[in-house]
């Protein structure tokens, strides 16, 4: 257990009803790490002492985003104890399942201790370390919130809350956003974190083609100040704050910007880099000028890129290295039941969406651009089947865009249950439509894996009448095909995402057409792109949740995506690593430890 | 011997030059774009072609090459399109890898096949010969892959004696170094081993029928001199031959190894660039492979001159 000194601010409540504030309120906190919980002790005007535990009970109701953190005094907080205190930290929905910080892996168990390095088993990787212009994957994002801070991260609920910035702020009908930076934030470079880097950030995101469309929304951007950033945006953008955790919300320092230099990353983060070779390790160690107080613990992490998933759990198993991530289901499988490790999975997570596995049919492709093609497919798809094969029996089956418990899900959004009776009849009433036999080709890339799951599906398909030819194609030339339309279905794995409005530019008809869509399946609805534009553009909770149950019922109906199950990630480490799935807030309260695949680094520390 | 030598380096040029144009063609076959590659899904027609334009692509083939290859003659190859790495750096990260890959895993290879083929070849179709031969088969029947994870299996996940994955540089310490490429040649040896004691059985049983074998039997000198002193050099053809082949197809045929023990070798980075049509990486990986395979069997047939003066009359 270690304490130490705390200047960090408290989130304060929030204002009027039409405003969404995430506002930091600076004042002198002492603050206290506990077990892998943050708490932090304020002087409040009275002149007692205070302290707020970790538990970011974040509320929003009519049109108010507010951060209530709970106040116990000094006493009250030593009389229920840590144990009680931790429950408390802990508390909250989503993320990893956590029951108790004694009992729930990837929590921190006793206190941080300092020191040590350690090597990271990853899944990919990386292109560069530029937001404006790499590729951020799960690696990506990974590597980035480790050199990088971005404005504003996820607490546990899935919310975001300010992180580099000390409070993001909307006007009423959120088409303007304020941003006021933290004070006395330094680069690696020991250069200044300003409101004109922030300005600089935004406007190489804006005309970076890569990351553009994203920010389609947002017309303009000034610095108001040294610290404050005005947004100006087209039509009202209540998740702005949530683009913020993303890759656009990261912050590297001009010298940087200015040369392009997407392999040497200079940021705000816990650690600074030490040395990239691409496909060999990423090495960085320790920032001992780190904004956040008393973290990093590490003094460096090693992370190497190991593609092959059993070479990866092969590593830990040996000891090579002590943490990874995977994507496959049967690392979730193995080392459920392996006691030396700990396991953490996102099956459980129901704060926004994961990431699905699904087949994406081109509807604007002959004989799929028939509805009842598409429907005869959706009843002839076994997903059950399909999971019992290959899901290691761990990987839920999914008929819905949202998971289970996901306020976004509707109670029955209609999607066709499996009956190849019925599957049948629908190919013999559409099969004279398309010259007496409906042809289709099914494509995925070269992953073993993934080319046994389209095996059996071409199975399933051909039982109902179809007759469906396979291909399998590289990475590159998939993703080439997917944005030009090239295709008539390919196995797909897509859509996490903390807000349901990050996945806009997927879903909306805006992006649809044309000769490069980020609408894969080109499906064009005017009605789900009404209820899109409702949920994009309204606060309130029950009118939000009324619009994405909507585009989940018309998903279901226009069937441009034929669900097959969650796709899972973990992260597994050997038992000497404490709380890597076990982030605090700065203000405490738990952040969100672990989504599809990324994780953050600087509470992470090792066993003494 | 100097005309011979001449006449072969000539040669080598001619085939360096053809190399270097199948190198730079071969990209240009593959499917794929790869502005897709580096701008994403997100991209748009007009970066597209302003892409092409920065990177040369939208000009004619030959003007092209000559880019290419008067960059490459002063020894710049290039930047991944993607990672903006040099490819000359991603070679040094990768030569390195394969050079001590293939010298281990050769010398083990030697070091047991040699042996081997030596003590069966005394006495052919006796029980060291029926064993060993049915050993080779076996490991030449083995896939690589296979016993690849066999070895992590038993020496890195059960014994804890070695490194799962990854290369550690000599520069980091000699054992560790060792340590880390130790698995990887095994691997790489096993095949080898069968391949090289198969090739020197046969010619040595052969040689061994010659009769300035018999000469030496009946002048009473021993069998292990004999095999050692008369019948191992004029055997050794066939091995050295076969050993230039296998050794320069290891500097790419090493990939599956270098993904399973992630080793980030010629091979595994060709591999990658390929997947990502990533050009200036594909044409500098493949060229190097490529010179090094050519290199390799010209100091193979450099060897067979000396050991056999026949070669170079021929």
């Amino acid at each position: 257990m270690e304490s130490s000194v705390h200047h960090e601010p408290e989130y304060a409540a929030h204002d009027a009803n039409t405003r969404s504030t995430m506002a930091c309120a600076a004042n002198g906190t002492h603050g206290e790490d506990r077990g892998g919980y943050e708490t932090t002790a304020s002087r409040q005007s009275d002149g007692r002492l205070s302290l707020l535990v970790g538990v970011a009970g974040y509320s929003e109701a009519g049109g108010e985003l507010s951060d209530t953190g709970r106040r116990y005094d000094r006493r009250t907080f030593l009389a229920r104890g840590a144990g009680s205190a931790a429950a408390l930290a802990v508390a909250g929905v989503g993320g990893p399942t956590m029951l108790s910080a004694s009992t729930q892996p990837g929590i921190g168990i006793g206190g941080p201790r300092r020191g040590g390095t350690i090597n990271v088993g990853m899944n990919s990787e990386i292109d560069g370390f530029l937001p404006s212009a790499s590729h951020f994957d799960n690696t990506g994002i990974t590597y980035a919130s480790t050199v990088f801070d971005s404005l504003t991260v996820r607490a546990a609920n899935g919310e975001a809350r300010p992180y580099l910035a000390q409070s993001v702020t909307s006007n009423p009908d959120y088409t303007t956003w304020t941003i006021t930076l933290r004070p006395n934030v330094t680069f690696h470079d020991s250069s200044p974190l300003t409101a004109d880097v922030v300005v600089a950030n935004f406007q190489a995101i804006r005309s970076s083609a890569l990351t553009g469309q994203a920010v389609k929304p947002i017309s303009g951007v000034k610095a108001v100040g040294d610290l404050q950033v005005v947004f100006t945006c087209n039509e009202p953008l209540v998740a702005f704050p949530q683009y913020l955790a993303t890759q656009l919300g990261y912050v590297v320092a001009l010298s940087q910007l200015e040369s392009s230099n997407s392999t040497h990353p200079i940021g705000t983060g816990p650690f600074r880099y030490v040395s990239w070779v691409p496909n060999d390790h990423f090495t960085v160690e320790a920032n001992p000028n780190y904004w956040r107080r008393g973290v990093p613990y590490l003094d460096g992490i090693t992370f190497r890129p190991i593609i092959d998933d059993d070479s990866r759990q092969s590593s830990l198993l040996a000891g090579t290295i002590d943490l990874m991530v995977s994507h496959d289901p049967n690392a979730i499988a193995t080392l459920r039941r392996n006691s030396s490790f700990q396991l953490v999975d996102d099956l459980n997570q129901s704060t926004g969406q994961p990431d699905m596995d699904f087949i994406c049919l081109n509807v604007t492709a002959p004989p799929l651009n028939d509805l009842t093609v598409r429907q005869a497919l959706a009843h002839a798809t076994n997903a059950k089947e399909i999971v019992k094969l290959f899901g290691a029996g761990v990987t839920p089956v999914t008929s819905s865009l949202y998971p289970p418990g996901s306020p976004y899900r509707p109670a029955h959004n209609g999607y066709p249950t499996y009956d190849l009776a019925k599957a049948k009849r629908l190919v013999a009433q559409a099969a004279p439509r398309h010259g007496g036999a409906i042809k289709l080709t099914l494509g995925d890339i070269p992953d073993p894996r993934q080319l046994e799951i389209i095996q059996a599906l071409q199975s399933m398909w051909m039982q109902a009448g179809f007759h469906v030819s396979l291909t399998d194609v590289q990475q590159v030339t998939y993703i080439d095909n997917l944005v030009t339309g090239n295709f008539q279905a390919y196995a797909d794995e897509q859509f996490s995402a903390a807000d349901p409005d990050l996945n806009y530019v997927w879903l909306s008809e805006t992006t649809a057409s044309g000769p490069i869509a980020l609408n894969f399946a080109r499906n064009k609805d005017p009605k789900l792109e009404a209820a899109l534009q409702h949920g994009r553009t309204h606060a309130d909770p029950a009118v939000r949740a009324e619009a994405y149950q909507t585009v989940d019922k018309l998903l279901a109906k226009d069937l441009p995506y034929l669900w097959l199950s969650r796709a899972p990630w973990s992260m597994s480490a050997s038992n000497k690593v404490q709380n890597f799935a076990g982030p605090t807030l700065p203000s405490g309260g738990r952040a969100e430890g672990f989504r599809a695949g990324t994780f953050t680094t600087s509470q992470i520390w090792l066993k003494g | 011997m100097a005309r011979y030598i001449s006449m072969r380096l000539i040669q080598l040029v001619v085939i360096i030059f053809l190399i270097s144009v199948l190198a730079f063609l071969l990209v240009h076959l593959l499917p794929g774009d790869p502005t897709i590659a580096i701008l994403g899904p997100n991209d748009t027609p007009s970066a597209r072609a302003e892409l092409l334009r920065q990177l040369g692509l939208n000009r004619a083939l030959p003007l092209q090459y000559w880019t290419w290859i008067s960059h490459v003659i002063r020894g710049n190859l290039g930047s991944s399109f993607l990672t903006k790495q040099p490819v000359t750096n991603a070679i040094a990260v990768a030569f390195p890898i394969d050079l001590e890959l293939i010298v281990v895993s050769q010398l083990m290879a030697f070091v047991i096949a040699i042996p081997l083929a030596l003590i069966a070849s005394r006495r052919p179709n006796r029980l060291f010969d029926r064993l060993a031969t049915t050993s080779t088969f076996g490991m030449l029947s083995l896939p690589t892959f296979v016993i690849a994870v066999l070895l992590v299996l038993v020496f890195a996940v059960k014994i804890h004696a070695f490194p799962a994955t990854g290369f550690t540089r000599i520069s980091q310490g000699f054992g560790s170094n060792l340590r880390s490429v130790l698995l990887p040649s095994i691997a790489l040896a096993v095949g080898s081993v069968a391949v090289y004691y198969r090739l020197l059985r046969a010619d040595l049983i052969s040689t061994l029928q010659e009769d300035f074998v018999t000469m030496a039997r009946a002048k009473g000198l021993s069998t292990p001199y004999i095999l050692l002193r008369h019948a191992l050099r004029p055997s050794s053809f066939s091995l050295l031959a076969g050993a230039g082949i296998s050794i320069g197809s290891l500097f790419t045929g090493a990939f599956v190894v270098e993904v399973l023990f992630q080793l980030p070798g010629i091979g595994y980075q060709l591999v990658t660039a390929i997947n990502s049509r990533d050009y200036l990486m594909v044409q500098g990986m493949a060229l190097v492979a490529a010179i090094a395979y050519v290199i390799i069997n010209f100091i193979i047939d450099f060897l067979l001159t000396v050991l056999d003066p026949r070669v170079r009359h021929a």
